[in-house]
């Protein structure tokens, strides 16, 4: 994994020594234990400061949206497909790109190592291809890597960048056998009324910070909807049915947009799980439309398009 | 001041008898996280816990907070007539509140209580509210309050301080209501002088172990253009989402916007928390928007609370060194490397 | 509840569904009261939002109509919105929305009598679900317990 800081610092060193790029997306080292820093690197005398590690989860396409320069991006697989999309809407035009494809065998999930540590502060942490060690005073914890990974890469299916201009390493091998869609289908099996509960329950701690919406890369809107003002569509108060209304929209507005990047679990400083909502539209809009955001840089996102023979049972 | 000692066991009596006179407001765990709550049984209470997720600056300034009420209704004489809802003044007391939670009320006072207005939803809930502080033993690594002007067992914003001993609780009464408070406590014993050593001994290790990653006094002296021009803005702001997360977490971040909720023919006026991070914060009604770009705002957080706030009051800064939002900015973005900037800004002569 | 009658909004697009309404009324036929119309240029033209906003406004059902795929006036806008709409009422249900309360049809202006018959079906159809109780927006309480929201006392009432 850390091999890859290396192949990193090489080609931002010649992109920008060649003027290829204006500058490099990357990640800097942060200045907590499991956690590291976006960071746009201009100069060769800043290169050094990237690093590749299993804290770079945040999803790097954040950073495309209206640009006007040239940059390189270090791309995982998610943010590749992110990337594509951006492409695909126009926010950004490939030959802007210069993408840095990393191989992504997932990313770290900060949250469930605090928790695990039930309390005790990590000071240390080192990684392995197989697990990971945190240390701290007077402890050392070793978690095999699996366990420990992001909600969303442990059932990740695109762990290789699926557009790039370099790959900065060999290609992975995909997760196969894992069933992205087991939690959908068990609030799916629940009953009208145990769903409504269930996703009451869900969303009860919000605090309508709207980080979810902040750091997801696909939410660009000039005014959002929870910010239009006539008509109203939802209040911003802690009500319950405007709580629901907004993670409704939001997720819905994700609808054959999302990769499931989970920048929107990684941001929620509530620890939701929100994923709940744009995960059964994934499912959706993959048995409805066989339609697999970002994988494929010439079709048009599913809501942009239709077939004449689309399924329409529910219409009468 | 009035000094007692309460052992473990017989905490939920104080606390029970406490809950007879007032709602007794706690940290709870609930899920992962702990939150300040109303107490309601003793043992919901949960003073083990390090800090609470979101900061308890809802207790004074909730997040969404119904001010007027009005009627749109054609035929009421007083339609369209802000009426003021009644605000409860029912005691209240929250308990284990950590003393840079507390401090961060007094630093959000003076922008409430002015001498010109001063804001009676905030007012009146401060007044109501006794604070009993629990002094911080262990200090996580993001905390940083010796830094910014208070400590793990800052007294100063306390009704009364508890210092958790091996046994029991030592509970120092700061005020005259925390004086009251204690007077009657049950099942009290007497604060030896050895007990009161350890306690000091305690407040004094935590200190010890908490970093002041920076001093503030250099940016005090900082011309406010210097410290707004300085180039290393540029690089802070690159990571951030505006999000907004630092800013609701944060205990004295106190901003807010005012909305009209309708429905059918009736209506209320809302206070909502509100963030510089956002651009709508600052749009104005003609469309021009003075803080449109992203750098802008990261600046105006940091500005704020460590230049302005200190230029304009005279104290701070604005920020008690709870580390929340070292804690849970997703994108790592962290105040005390920011302010060590702003401290050393290098645009300055050495 | 005896008294209880459903109330149904209705997206009818102005070129199809919204004429055979008005057919449907010039030839006399007879159809439930409990719909209220709004007429949009197009079925493409129904924001989720809308849907959403008659639910927020207390409306035990939503219809929406529209010309019937390859009959648009706006030639595909119909195409569009049935992806949409299948995976917006698809969300709703997952999400704890009786599917009772939501319905689709494609109807052309000339048809009246399927006009009236859906407007039956759906009306019974919501009348069977009962009342709308979630996604209701009510104004906001007085913060009456400090240091619990609003959410949490309305969560109670509810």
């Amino acid at each position: 994994m850390h091999a890859y800081t290396e192949k990193i610092r090489e080609a931002a060193r010649r992109l920008l020594a060649e003027k290829k790029v204006d500058g490099v997306i990357g990640f800097r080292r942060g200045t907590l234990p499991l956690m590291n820093e976006p960071v746009f690197v201009r100069h060769a005398d800043q290169v050094d400061q990237l690093v590749w590690d299993g804290n770079c989860g945040v999803n790097l396409a954040n950073y495309l949206t209206k640009r006007k320069d040239r940059v390189a991006v270090v791309a995982k697989g998610c943010d590749s497909r992110n990337i594509v999309v951006h492409i695909q809407e126009n926010q950004i035009a490939r030959d802007q790109l210069y993408i840095l494809g990393i191989p992504c065998k997932g990313m770290l999930n900060r949250r469930a190592i605090l928790k695990a540590l039930d309390g005790r502060e990590p000071l240390q942490v080192e990684e392995t291809e197989a697990d990971v060690t945190v240390s701290g005073d007077g402890f050392e914890q070793v978690f095999p890597r699996k366990d420990v990974l992001q909600d969303n890469c442990k059932i990740c299916i695109h762990r290789n960048p699926v557009i790039y201009d370099e790959l900065l390493g060999d290609p992975v091998e995909e997760q196969k056998d894992v069933d992205r869609y087991e939690d959908v289908r068990r609030i799916e099996a629940m009953t009208v009324e145990e769903r409504w509960t269930y996703f009451e329950e869900l969303i009860a701690p919000c605090i309508r910070c709207y980080a979810c919406r902040n750091a997801c890369p696909q939410c660009y809107c000039p005014t959002c909807f929870v910010d239009e003002s006539r008509p109203q569509w939802v209040g911003k108060s802690l009500d319950p049915t405007d709580t629901r209304t907004f993670h409704f929209l939001r997720a819905y507005h994700m609808a054959g947009r999302c990769t499931d990047c989970g920048a929107c679990e990684r941001a929620c400083p509530m620890d939701i799980k929100v994923r709940q909502f744009t995960k059964k539209l994934e499912k959706d809009v993959k048995e409805l439309f066989g339609y697999e955001v970002g994988v494929m840089l010439e079709e048009r996102p599913p809501l942009d398009t239709y077939r004449p023979d689309d399924p329409q049972d529910f219409i009468r | 001041m009035l000094k007692i000692f309460v052992t473990k066991d017989n905490l939920p009596n104080l606390v029970g008898r406490l809950m007879d006179g007032a709602t007794v407001l706690g940290p709870v765990k609930e899920g992962e996280a702990h939150r300040f709550r109303p107490l309601k049984k003793a043992a919901d209470l949960d003073l083990s816990y390090q800090n609470s997720r979101l900061s308890p600056k809802d207790l004074v300034h909730p997040h969404s907070d119904a001010m007027f009420a009005f009627s749109l209704k054609k035929d009421d004489p007083e339609a369209g007539i802000l009426k003021e809802l009644p605000r409860s003044a029912d005691k209240r007391l929250v308990l284990g509140i950590r003393p840079c939670d507390a401090k961060a009320f007094r630093l959000v006072d003076v922008n409430f209580l002015t001498d010109t207005y001063r804001d009676p939803w905030w007012e009146a809930r401060r007044e109501a509210t006794v604070l009993v502080g629990l002094g911080c033993s262990r200090p996580c690594r993001s905390c940083f309050c010796t830094a910014v002007g208070t400590g793990p067992f800052d007294e100063t914003a306390l009704d009364v301080l508890m210092t958790e001993l091996e046994d029991g609780y030592l509970l120092k009464a700061v005020t005259e209501k925390g004086e009251a408070l204690l007077r009657d406590a049950p099942q009290a014993e007497a604060a030896t002088d050895e007990r009161m050593q350890k306690a000091e001994g305690i407040a004094e290790e935590a200190a010890r172990k908490i970093s002041k990653p920076f001093v503030t006094e250099p940016i005090k002296d900082k011309p406010q253009t210097e410290l707004f021009s300085a180039e290393f803005w540029e690089e802070v702001q690159f990571a951030c989402i505006n999000c907004g997360t630092c800013t609701y977490l944060c205990p004295t971040c106190w901003c807010f916007d005012i909305q009209d909720e309708v429905h059918g023919e009736e209506g209320v006026r809302l206070r909502l928390w509100d963030s510089c991070m956002f651009p709508l914060f600052t749009l104005h009604g003609s469309g021009h928007n003075p803080r449109n770009q992203k750098l802008q705002r990261v600046r105006q957080r940091f500005m704020h609370k460590f230049k302005y706030y200190v230029d304009k009051y005279g104290d701070g800064p604005a920020c008690v060194g709870c580390g929340r939002c070292v804690q849970y900015c997703p994108v790592n973005i962290d105040i005390r490397r920011v302010v060590a900037m702003m401290s050393a800004s290098c645009v300055c002569p050495t | 509840m005896s008294q209880w009658e459903p109330k149904i909004v209705a997206f009818l697009c102005n070129w199809c569904s919204y004429g055979a309404a008005d057919l449907a009324g010039v030839s006399r036929l007879q159809y439930p009261v409990n719909i209220r119309v709004i007429r949009v240029p197009c079925s493409g033209r129904i924001n989720p939002k809308f849907i959403l906003a008659a639910f927020r406004h207390g409306a035990d059902g939503v219809w929406v109509s529209g010309c019937h795929p390859g009959d648009c006036h706006y030639i595909e806008g119909n195409y569009y919105a049935r992806r949409k709409f299948a995976l917006l009422k698809s969300l709703l249900e997952h999400t704890g929305i009786d599917p009772r309360r939501l319905h689709f049809s494609w109807i052309s202006s000339a048809e009246a009598s399927k006009f009236a018959q859906v407007a039956r079906e759906v009306v019974e159809t919501v009348r069977d679900a009962g009342p709308a109780r979630h996604f209701i927006k009510t104004l906001p309480q007085w913060d009456s317990v400090w240091g619990e929201s609003t959410a949490e006392i309305q969560a109670e009432v509810v």
